[in-house]
């Protein structure tokens, strides 16, 4: 298996930390703007360990961790405009960050007290899907949708909207996904195909789901396809700005295949030893996101000590709130779910719901509270 | 005799099945080099090689669409779907392909294909993964469905299923694979689609299957306590079903519960009542009651243990047709 | 070790099923540390694999509980962290980046998690559950329903023929009085029954196996009274019915020159037996006037017999014995007409009723395979019967079945009578008073005891001759109790 990404692959920063320039890819980033990456990635990371540890603690039923992959969320996630749309898979927690969807409101999925705890009209971040690749069909359905607005190519910055939808190397096996391509091709739809190929499907390795890298799928789509650096924030960010400006300026879809690593297990009670070598693991720490940031800030002065140290003093203060916030979540009470059901509601679902109010009310703790 | 639980009982059995017949074939998500997300098929690719035990690429329709071809060649697939909830993206193939072929060759061409389907709730799961989708399967012709309750249960019915000619769709509940019991592996078997009463009793038959079945005997030793005595029938085949035990159960007790997970509203109790209605009417003390899922999805899994029938909810219910 | 005061223990965490415990491996803190949430702080041993357990407290490591090496059970407390409350140096809340960072952590499907579950790759895993009921409030009827909606819909269903519940006389009620709604599946209108409104004569409501009884007997369902809860049709009420069952009848208004009495409960079920039985099955009555001095010393005899003693003998049971073998010669009087089928079915074995007059009405309960009981044993159905139907407690199956009846009218001091059938039945026998009368025995006239029998038969099924030798068959026995030798 290939660690290392194809010939094509664009880089804008090392792993040392060092600046690389891009025939076709630019990164016009300032040094504040790098900083503000640097947080991003940091405060991200945080997130998803402490959610990890609250897993490990019984306060969360699973999580799934983005380690490794921050790079990827955040460089296209920063690369988004305000009236852009989102669909993600369950993995990106980086990517709602960038969004402004409040870190504690993913965990309600993950502890279980929702399905999805934000409203994705004011976000435009989609609720999390958990079938593999569905969210492909409905980011491109949702392009049409821009595409009949008209608000694709119209020159007006603000106005011009794309959608990315984000997904896993193992869904570009499904039928869904497949069949995504080609509706977003031959309808010419503004969607940017952002696959984070992280090299696992829970056990199954990249080469079992395709024989070629897979941004080169799109030609046989006929739309282009990009293998960036899922590691490099610079280069992410560069190609997603890129790709999302093609889509809002009307030339349609292209695949965003974004190498990276899964460092951590699929979910939390998954035991990668089984199926993976600690060789491959120890050769991607080489390659860490955060760490070639800090390097390139530190060592071009672009940040100073003061500057580290308040990052990681908020990414402890944000652990901490979400930890806080976490236990204290209040659970869903079960008689809501029969209203939640239809738009109109039906008599059978009231009748449901009242016999199910009574029955509770007959036990001895009596007032229908959940016990968990 | 060994104790092993639900899901060592099924390893087991694959691998006596595959030992028996080399065209036997395993395919899946994570089946081979993982196991299986619930370690169901541990240690099975590596004793019968990459060939047979495979690990397919992320596509529930694939999976389905080339059993029918492996089928169609010879082979037996046992196919996994990882979770019940996943099985929708293959349904096409399942319902269109799988269950028809035979009927439409008018008998020319077999489909010995077994679908393992872990399903149920009762884990504490995300989305997707607490579905119990056995009545749509029950009620597409050409389709057979069963389901085990307890690890002997498991080892023998999934032998059968695989050596059975007619395509089946094998329920797993995924709440009991850690559970032990009692496997003799020498015993003889009872057949496949027949159901069993799993404990006697006098006043009122509780139907169940899957899941339900530990949680009906619960029940029924709490009901003992209140001088209640509780028949219990496993159903174990869903489709067909076999009614001779669960008819003469009613005749004897004249009430019956059913249970399931799955929403009542057009689920497995919906044909038993009506079943029970015309065979058994004049034995009715009480019209038959269902106790399952509301008309709702699944809902977070902080409150499933509120949405699922437990020991209580079947306990109201066997008052209720007692009341009658 | 003993724990400190003001500190927290972090107590090893529930396992799930099979694994009840584990081993402590290696600390990675010892007293005196600073810890931070999540720091990792021990390393333990399960079957499955090394497990790192970060620790959810802040604070400074008081005491490590459990030495490395030592195998501890799930909620045993392995390391206490006092957070400042007792002095010590506590954490300011802030928390740091746990040591491992980008680790991979072991999985452990099917191994232990949090709160007594299994691990599970998509979620809390499964509980382990206890067969104990949840404790219920008091009075709380199982249902999804409330009783006064139920009830609601259970009286506006109904038409205004069924007489509303009463409960004492369906034994197998449970508390609640009116069976309850469903658990999830809901009816159009709560409470059962509902009586179906079709082809605008509201439907008798009665559970299958009663209806099958009231097919079985003969008994027109909608002409009986229901007593169940929601107007529901009984068991008993059909077997009552069929037979006469019980129930007080009511005291009559008065005003002037008369006296209403209402038509009701048995009575009226009574009145309408009479009238399908007589309207029914064209009745002839034949009768006969018999010497029974015999079956008088017979009695005698009896009374004074060791064997009898605790029992009533009485010259009915002369007769009722006399009854059941001459009907084994005319077995058509132990039949029954189905006009329906058009068949005449006769009956194994008698069930012989016999008809009392109770303080609430008359009754004619049966006793079950008379034909087959010795005389002792026939005694002892009799003289039971008798008691129970004095004290009013004849159930209702002593009342259903009924193949032929004896109605002692003797008791009265009457001779004789024109019995009508009990509805289903082919024969009734009449006794009269058993007297001192002059009659002529070997040319003499002597005082001897005298009764008069009366025969009354459905001359659908029994036919003059038939009637006639039967009558006379019984006769002879009663006159010459010796004569049963011959049967």
């Amino acid at each position: 298996m290939s660690n290392d990404g194809s010939a094509d692959l664009v880089q804008l920063l090392t792993p040392e930390g060092e600046r690389r320039k891009h025939p076709d890819y630019r990164c016009d980033l300032d040094d504040a703007a790098i900083r503000d990456l640097y947080r991003d990635l940091v405060l991200t990371r945080r997130i998803d360990t402490e959610a990890t540890a609250l897993q490990r603690q019984g306060e969360l039923g699973i999580w799934a961790s983005l380690l490794g992959q921050e790079a990827a969320q955040i460089g296209s996630g920063r690369a988004l405009r305000p009236q852009d749309h989102a669909f993600p898979t369950y993995r990106e927690h980086g990517v709602a960050w960038c969004r402004g969807v409040d870190p504690l409101r993913l965990l309600g999925l993950f502890r279980g007290v929702d399905q999805g705890g934000w409203d994705p009209r004011e976000t435009n971040f989609h609720l999390y899907t958990i079938v593999i690749g569905a969210q492909t069909l409905h980011a491109t359905g949702y392009a049409m949708g821009i595409q009949r607005d008209g608000a694709v190519g119209t020159g007006d910055a603000d106005r011009d909207a794309a959608v990315i939808a984000y997904f896993g190397d193992g869904a570009t096996s499904q039928g869904d996904v497949n069949e995504a391509f080609i509706w977003a091709s031959v309808l010419n739809a503004p969607v940017v195909f952002f696959c984070q190929n992280n090299q696992w499907a829970i056990s199954e390795p990249i080469e079992r789901q395709s024989r070629i890298p897979l941004y080169q799928r799109a030609m046989g789509f006929g739309f282009p396809g990009v293998q960036v650096d899922g590691n490099d924030v610079l280069a992410c960010h560069a190609v997603a700005t890129a790709a999302l400006q093609r889509a809002r300026e009307g030339q349609g879809p292209t695949l965003v295949e974004a190498f990276t690593y899964r460092m951590g297990a699929h979910t939390t009670s998954d035991d990668p030893t089984r199926y993976r070598l600690s060789g491959d693991l120890e050769h991607w720490k080489l390659k860490d996101p955060i760490a070639r940031v800090k390097a390139y800030l530190s060592r071009g002065g672009g940040a100073d000590e003061a500057f580290f140290a308040d990052v990681e003093a908020e990414s402890g203060s944000i652990a901490q709130r979400l930890r806080e916030g976490c236990l204290s979540m209040p659970d869903p009470h079960v008689l809501d779910i029969f209203d939640q059901v239809y738009a109109e509601p039906t008599d059978e679902l009231a009748r449901q719901k009242e016999q199910l109010a009574t029955y509770l009310a007959g036990f001895e703790t009596g007032d229908g509270a959940v016990s968990a | 005799m060994t104790q092993l639980t639900l899901a060592k009982a099924l390893t087991s059995g694959m691998r006596a099945a595959m030992e028996s017949d080399p065209k036997v074939l395993i395919m899946g998500e994570d089946v081979g080099k993982l196991g299986g997300v619930f370690r169901v098929t541990d240690g099975l690719q590596k004793d019968f090689g990459e060939d047979r035990v495979i690990d397919t690429p992320l596509a529930e329709s694939g999976i389905l669409g080339t059993a029918v071809g492996l089928a169609l060649r010879g082979y037996r697939p046992v196919c996994e779907i990882q979770f019940d909830g996943f099985v929708y993206p293959a349904y096409d193939q399942i319902v269109s392909q799988v269950a028809k072929m035979r009927f439409r060759s008018q008998g020319r061409l077999s489909m010995p294909i077994v679908i393992r389907i872990p399903f149920g709730g009762g884990i504490g799961a995300v989305e997707h993964h607490s579905e119990s989708p056995e009545a749509q399967f029950a009620h597409t012709a050409g389709l057979k469905v069963v389901a085990c309750a307890n690890p002997a249960d498991a080892y023998w019915m999934i032998q059968q299923a695989i050596a059975s000619d007619d395509p089946i769709v094998f329920l797993e509940p995924k709440r009991r694979y850690w559970e032990k019991a009692e496997v003799d592996e020498s015993a003889t078997p009872v057949p496949l689609h027949s159901s069993r009463i799993v404990r006697e009793g006098d006043d009122v038959t509780v139907l169940a299957y899957g899941p339900m079945v530990k949680t009906s005997l619960e029940a029924a030793i709490a009901a003992g306590e209140e001088h209640k005595s509780l028949e219990v029938v496993d159903l174990r085949s869903l489709s067909p079903l076999d009614m001779d035990p669960v008819l003469a159960s009613v005749r004897k007790t004249g009430r019956a519960v059913v249970v399931h997970e799955a929403v009542v509203n057009l689920g497995l109790g919906a044909e038993l009542a009506a079943r029970i209605s015309e065979d058994a009417f004049y034995a009715l003390e009480s019209p038959v009651l269902r106790v399952g899922g509301f008309d709702t999805p699944y809902p977070p899994s902080r409150i499933e243990e509120e949405y699922l029938p437990d020991l209580d909810r079947v306990l109201d219910a066997v008052d209720r047709a007692l009341a009658y | 070790m003993s724990p400190t005061s003001g500190a927290k223990q972090f107590k090893l965490p529930d396992v799930g099923e099979g694994l009840t415990e584990a081993e402590i491996v290696t600390w990675r803190v010892k007293p005196g540390d600073t810890v931070e949430v999540n720091d990792v702080v021990v390393e333990i041993e399960t079957a499955k694999s090394l497990v790192e357990l970060p620790c959810p407290y802040a604070g400074t490591v008081a005491d490590l509980l459990v030495g490395e090496g030592e195998t501890v059970a799930v909620g045993t407390p392995i390391i206490a962290v006092s957070d400042g409350s007792d002095g010590s140096d506590g954490s300011d809340g802030a928390v740091g980046i746990p040591a491992e960072e980008g680790a991979v952590e072991p999985g452990l499907i099917g191994g232990p998690a949090p709160g007594g579950r299994t691990s599970v790759l998509v979620g809390y895993g499964p509980k382990t559950t206890e067969a104990k009921r949840r404790p219920r409030k008091t009075g709380a009827v199982p249902t999804g329903v409330s009783s006064a909606t139920a009830q609601q819909g259970v009286q506006s269903a109904f038409s205004t023929e069924v007489t509303p519940p009463t409960p004492e006389l369906d034994v197998e009620q449970a508390e609640p009085a009116v069976p309850q709604v469903a658990d999830v599946v809901t009816r159009r209108s709560p409470g059962p029954p509902v009586a179906a409104l079709g082809g605008g004569a509201a439907r008798v409501l009665a559970k299958p196996p009663v209806r099958k009884l009231a097919k079985d007997l003969g008994v027109d369902l909608g002409a009986v009274p229901a007593t169940g809860p929601g107007g529901v049709v009984t068991r008993a009420d059909v077997e009552g019915h069929a037979r006469g069952a019980s129930s007080t009848p009511e005291a009559a208004p008065t005003s002037g020159s008369e006296t209403r009495i209402p038509v009701k409960g048995v009575r009226k079920m009574t009145a309408q037996a009479m009238v399908a039985s007589a309207f029914t099955a064209p009745h002839v009555t034949e009768w006969v006037t018999i010497d029974a001095t015999r079956t008088m010393r017979l009695v005698q005899r009896l009374r004074a017999d060791r064997d009898f003693a605790d029992v009533k003998v009485s010259p009915l049971l002369v007769v009722a014995k006399a009854v059941c073998l001459a009907a084994r010669r005319t077995p058509e009087v132990n039949a029954t007409f189905d006009d329906a089928a058009q068949e005449i079915v006769l009956k194994h074995g008698v069930n012989l009723g016999i008809a009392a007059a109770t303080p609430r009405g008359l009754v004619v309960p049966n006793i079950k395979g008379a034909d087959q009981m010795t005389l002792r044993e026939l005694a002892g159905a009799l003289s039971e019967l008798t008691d129970t139907a004095r004290e009013g407690r004849t159930q209702p199956e002593q009342m259903a079945g009924g193949t032929f009846t004896i109605t002692n009218v003797g008791v009265f001091g009457v001779d004789a009578g024109t019995p009508i059938l009990n509805p289903g039945e082919t024969g009734i026998l009449a006794v009269g008073a058993i007297a001192k009368k002059p009659w002529v025995v070997r040319s003499r006239v002597r005082p001897r005891w005298v009764t008069t029998l009366a025969l009354s038969f459905d001359h659908r099924v029994v036919d003059g001759a038939q009637g006639s030798r039967f009558l006379a068959d019984v006769a002879a026995l009663v006159h010459d109790p010796a004569q049963a030798l011959l049967h």
